[in-house]
């Protein structure tokens, strides 16, 4: 085993790790950080979606042990304070942009940051983008609609 | 499935890095694990340790040589390649090939150096870094030396890496000419059924002056298609005819069949793929 550290949502953790522990196991069965979801396990469906210094990665394809000393952020970070939406949650709570939720930590996490680093993507840009995220229920129409929410969202809350 | 149990070091320098490949039985180095990590958890490959070459800052580095030499460290992420100002001003056709590998998240772990040594013969970069004449650079505990991408690549998933060597660096000269880098799959972050790759330059009267072509997934390894670049040399757009040479070109080259794709299929994308990509291409003046 191996001692890991790491910082999550702004706290510091620290946990024992196999070095064959994927990052996703570490943060839900170590941690007890549940809000990030296993979907297919294989680098494809995007529901494991975490920010690595504020840049997403699919912490299924992650050893823990890769990341000793990250700064990472999971859908329990999103919230501004508790019991609060963030714009991304508010927009895809307005939107109903979900059926299951089960890909929803994936979209949210992917949300942040396309907001934050293209601030004006076109649907197409916004589809083009989140192509390694899978959801099975909505078909996509409604993820997008609260995307493009959550940008007009961003926009005027930097002004 | 899980990986199964390996040994897990973290060097900090190239040096401890490399004493460790020569010393440690059956180790592997990890860089991001994008190719990796789905190898190890089908368990394809069971190494005994592995060796984490994430935590070395000298890997990470992007320079530029007397204006012209592009070195790229490993370690260097495809969102980088994607995004670096040094990177997209010497090499703009890199950048372009970065933006076809995977999805956003993958872009932001996988490097350019794991995609280069795991040698999947559909890998993004390969037909690209062949056009633009790439070399890597190997260390190990007794020197240096740079090959070639062809000399490097030596069939599907199998490159010229000897035990105790690490690849540490990818030179390009600085290449700014027309270019084109075209992907077909089936979905976009799906492995390439075929890729081109090219660059040109065409003069005033519109005669094509340089030329490289290269393509990918089609072969075991990225192929540079020198006959098809003879043929092209020297003309001018309106005095060939495609349809015929490309069909000439790659009527030889026995190609891969798997699930994704027949050898004839793959041969019909193909030939497709380099009438129009190249066809547009020497049209383009600067």
């Amino acid at each position: 085993m191996v001692t890991v550290s790491m910082k999550i949502n702004g706290k510091n953790y620290s946990g024992e790790a196999e070095p064959r522990t994927l990052l996703v196991h570490f943060i839900r069965d170590t941690l007890r950080l549940k809000g990030t979801h296993i979907g297919c396990d294989t680098g494809h469906c995007g529901a494991c979606t975490i920010l690595w210094n504020g840049e997403p990665v699919k912490s299924c394809q992650i050893l823990a042990v890769q990341a000793e000393g990250a700064d990472l952020t999971t859908v329990e970070g999103l919230e501004p304070e508790e019991g609060k939406y963030s714009i991304e949650q508010e927009s895809f709570r307005e939107h109903f942009a979900m059926q299951c939720g089960y890909c929803t930590p994936g979209f949210l996490m992917m949300t942040r940051y396309l907001i934050r680093n293209n601030p004006e993507m076109t649907r197409e840009e916004i589809r083009e983008k989140l192509h390694g995220n899978y959801c099975m229920c909505t078909g996509y129409q409604q993820i997008v609609d609260a995307v493009q929410d959550a940008q007009k969202k961003f926009l005027i809350s930097k002004k | 499935m899980y990986p199964a149990n390996f040994e897990y070091v973290r060097p900090k320098t190239v040096k401890e890095a490399l004493s460790l490949i020569s010393s440690m039985e059956g180790s592997r180095i990890i860089a991001g694990g994008q190719s990796l990590l789905p190898i190890l958890k089908l368990r394809l490959f069971e190494p005994a340790s592995l060796i984490d070459i994430g935590f070395i800052p000298e890997l990470k580095q992007i320079k530029v040589e007397d204006k012209h030499t592009v070195r790229i460290g490993a370690m260097v992420r495809h969102h980088e390649i994607l995004d670096n100002a040094l990177i997209r001003g010497n090499l703009p056709m890199l950048s372009s090939t970065a933006e076809n590998v995977a999805d956003v998240q993958i872009r932001n772990r996988g490097t350019i150096g794991g995609s280069i040594c795991e040698a999947d013969p559909a890998a993004d970069y390969l037909p690209t870094l062949m056009a633009l004449d790439a070399k890597v650079h190997l260390k190990s505990d007794n020197g240096e030396r740079s090959l070639s991408i062809e000399e490097f690549i030596k069939g599907p998933f199998e490159t010229d890496i000897q035990d105790g060597e690490m690849l540490t660096e990818v030179e390009i000269e600085r290449n700014t000419e027309n270019f084109v880098v075209e992907k077909y799959a089936r979905r976009k972050a799906d492995f390439a059924v075929a890729s081109v790759a090219a660059l040109a330059r065409v003069a005033k009267e519109g005669r094509v002056e340089y030329i490289r072509i290269a393509t990918g997934a089609t072969t075991e390894g990225p192929k540079r298609l020198k006959d098809l670049e003879n043929s092209i040399r020297g003309k001018t757009s309106h005095q060939l005819d495609l349809g015929e040479i490309v069909g000439k070109a790659i009527s030889s080259i026995g190609m891969i069949s798997d699930l994704h794709g027949s050898s004839e299929y793959r041969k019909y994308v193909l030939r497709g793929m380099l009438i129009r990509t190249v066809g547009n291409l020497i049209k383009m003046e600067r």
